[in-house]
């Protein structure tokens, strides 16, 4: 596919010339780390990060996200209705998400765009919002994408990818919802550089590799009910950083509030690491303790997801949860345990 | 916090101290009024994006 | 540190051996620069795990929380003070424990050490007092006393309050150490001056409950902000629920914190929630002389009442 060089200083230009056509979002400094907001008219994401703190899910996918609202004025028009609340779905361009961070975004689609259950909110803002990702010339140490079915040039889950190449960018267009952004900004120097070079330079520069392939043979029951947890659950916090910071983790809670006459109902990002997520109305809690929790964590990304989909693990391998941790929980060495693991007699968890 | 002192009061006024009470709440209410209301701590509903 | 490490390892081995304790906990090894991670250890065999650096800053005082088994653990001063807290409020025994002290000469500031660098930090070491930091192309190195985590460069009870072993002979205490230089600051600030203040503190966080969780103080079975009925506070990113829970948990701990730390280390967005937290630590000292976890035999301030409470505020 075509390769765009885009000089640096044609950058700004360019993304105010396409700035009538889309929202951007991108990658800000604030408070010593990298997060992903919506750029201001004439801002220009930073590119000076290795990963963003938090992953760009929220972009799609806002920690608090209105679904519906309602007044009880009857004054105004559609009172006493439940609508949907109305969004703008303008088209919208990520600059500079990572590649883990996109292909993230396919995994994360089976679960709200698949033939039983659409979720409108997410598939709208899904599909108006065009990934010009950015590859990672220096990959993290903690970073295993290519364990995980990823890749420090990986395009699938991006429409452009930008790589930096000092003085320019060179933007390889992946998808014709990508050409029509680079269009909009006016680059169009078109080049014959090879990005294959850099791509295995990059990938050489990966030191932390995670075996997964025998986790599809093992036994759900016999892994359920390894003795390893309670060792491996034992200093987690159940903070839900790792689940919050990791962009595969897709899991919401419903809430309803009102002011006055008027109120919305939303939802709000929520973690299987709590105890909330599980507890019944009638107080029981069918995953009442911590081991529970975090086993339900590593067994769903690691066992039931690859069982269900049969395509690999769901966990990009951005490293933001062994990064974030508290505790140093690390899913490497839980991936570790799980691939190697064959069950001794007398091995029982509950 | 970031509220402002006037705005919480503490009193002892025992049930025979009439006179009292109606000092002390007649206190209160100034010290609110003049402050007006209260704008911080307030709750608006959950944007729309 | 190492000679901590193998006295830690001995004490622990002999304990488990001689069945004084079921299990030892404290910390082994991280996959990560400046991390370890909390553990237990159930045989003899295993104490080899049991590490000590200057990275140990989780307060295992958490762990501890309604455990049933016989335990031996691994406290700084301030873990210590932790623990004394837990008996005093029925949250273990002492009977259970046999407390391994360790005198601390505080833990190191991660962040500080990660804000200071603008390359990956591969690794972190000591050596007579010296911190050397490698990244990728560079190694450097700093004075230990520079890079302590806040609140330990702040520390006034730095050896053990109680215990039953101990692992290092006691440190000298820091004397002279003003506690609240920045909390009179913000005491001084007008009321708006103070909300903005809090507001750009508070922006960042992502209502994870880490600082919560970490913290061994904060052990109730439903914490208010999880509540449903009535439901106290909002679950949104809203701001002014975000502030609720903080302001909220910080007096919960009145008269209980020891400032450890936890709750800022374990922070994934090192808010210094600890603004607040020691604001009322300072608020009990001089209203009622109180330091946390100091005796077995005091009652904390907040659940006595003596006729010489100050009362000044009741007009
Ligand atoms: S971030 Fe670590 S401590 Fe927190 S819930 Fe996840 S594994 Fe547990
Ligand atoms: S740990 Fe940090 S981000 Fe999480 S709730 Fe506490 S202050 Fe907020
Ligand atoms: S509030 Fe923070 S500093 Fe105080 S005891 Fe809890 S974790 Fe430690």
């Amino acid at each position: 596919m075509k390769v765009i060089k885009i000089d640096k200083k044609d950058w700004a230009g360019g993304l105010d010339k396409a700035s009538s056509g889309y929202r951007f979002f991108g990658p800000v400094e604030d408070k010593e780390c990298h997060n992903f907001k919506e750029l201001d008219k004439g801002e220009l994401p930073d590119f000076n990060f290795s990963n963003t703190r938090l992953s760009a899910k929220s972009v799609v996918f806002p920690q608090t996200e209105a679904m519906f609202e309602y007044s009880l004025d009857e004054n105004e028009a559609d009172h006493h209705l439940m609508k949907e609340c109305r969004k703008n779905d303008a088209p919208r361009a990520v600059l500079g998400i990572r590649p883990c961070d996109a292909s993230a975004f396919l995994l994360v689609k089976r679960n709200f765009d698949n033939p039983e259950y659409r979720d409108p909110w997410w598939v709208k803002a899904y599909e108006s919002t065009t990934f010009a990702g950015l590859a990672c010339n220096n990959p993290c140490a903690s970073c295993f994408c290519t364990s995980a079915g990823c890749g420090p040039f990986d395009e699938k889950g991006l429409d452009v990818l930008l790589v930096d190449a000092g003085d320019h960018f060179l933007a390889k267009v992946v998808t014709e919802k990508g050409r029509k952004m680079l269009a909009a900004a006016g680059w169009n120097a078109e080049t014959d550089a090879d990005i294959e070079a850099l791509k295995k330079d990059a990938e050489s520069k990966i030191s932390s590799f995670v075996p997964t392939d025998k986790l599809k043979d093992k036994t759900t029951m016999e892994l359920y009910n390894a003795a390893f947890w309670e060792e491996a659950a034992f200093a987690c916090l159940n903070c839900g950083t790792c689940t919050y910071s990791c962009p595969t983790c897709w899991c919401f809670d419903i809430q309803d509030e009102s002011k006055g006459k008027s109120g919305i109902r939303m939802r709000n990002w929520d973690s299987c690491m709590y105890p909330l997520f599980t507890l019944h109305g009638s107080g029981h809690n069918p995953r009442g303790t911590k081991i529970h929790r975090v086993r339900q964590r590593f067994m769903h990304k690691l066992k039931y997801y690859v069982d269900k989909y049969g395509d690999g693990i769901q966990c990009v391998g951005c490293g933001r949860c062994i990064r974030l941790c508290p505790v140093n929980i690390d899913i490497r060495k839980i991936c570790e345990k799980m691939n190697s693991y064959e069950p001794k007699a007398g091995d029982c968890n509950r | 916090m970031g509220i402002e002192p006037d705005r919480l009061h503490f009193s002892w006024i025992s049930s025979a101290e009439s006179t009292k009470f109606v000092e002390v709440v007649t206190g209160v209410t100034e010290a609110v009024r003049a402050l007006g209301p209260h704008q911080k701590f307030v709750k608006t509903n959950v944007k729309v994006a | 540190m190492s000679n901590y490490t193998d006295k830690i390892r001995e004490i622990s081995e002999r304990l488990l051996k001689e069945g004084r304790v079921d299990m030892v906990i404290g910390f082994k090894q991280g996959t990560m620069p400046m991390m370890n991670e909390p553990c237990f250890v159930k045989k003899p065999e295993d104490v080899s795990k049991l590490v000590w650096d200057s990275h140990c800053g989780i307060n295992l005082a958490n762990y501890l929380t309604d455990r049933k088994e016989k335990i031996g653990v691994i406290a700084k001063g301030c873990d210590s003070r932790n623990i004394v807290t837990h008996i005093i409020e029925n949250k273990i025994k002492r009977e259970q424990l046999v407390i391994i002290g360790v005198p601390c000469k505080g833990m190191i500031d991660r962040r500080k050490i990660a804000s200071m660098s603008d390359a990956e930090i591969l690794s972190v070491a000591e050596q007579n007092g010296k911190v050397i930091v490698k990244t990728k192309d560079a190694e450097k190195r700093y004075e230990r006393t520079d890079l302590l985590q806040k609140n330990c460069a702040l520390c006034v009870h730095r050896n053990p309050v109680i215990y039953d072993e101990l692992a290092a002979d006691l440190v000298e205490e820091q004397k002279n150490v003003d506690r609240y230089a920045d909390i009179r600051e913000i005491e001084a600030m007008p009321p708006d001056e103070k909300w903005h203040l809090f507001d750009d503190l508070f922006s960042a966080c992502i209502r994870c409950y880490a600082c919560r969780n970490a913290c061994p103080l904060c052990y109730c079975p439903t914490c208010f902000v999880d509540e449903s009925r009535p439901q106290w506070v909002g679950k949104s990113t809203d701001p002014i629920d975000t502030k609720t829970f903080h302001f909220l948990r910080a007096y919960h701990c009145a008269g209980r914190c020891t400032d450890c730390g936890a709750c800022e280390r374990a922070c994934p967005v090192g808010i210094n929630m600890r603004l607040l937290t020691r604001k009322l630590e300072k608020d009990c000292f001089e209203s009622f002389g109180w330091e946390a976890g100091l005796s077995l035999d005091q009652r904390p301030p907040l659940d006595v009442y003596k006729t010489n409470d100050p009362e000044d505020f009741i007009k």
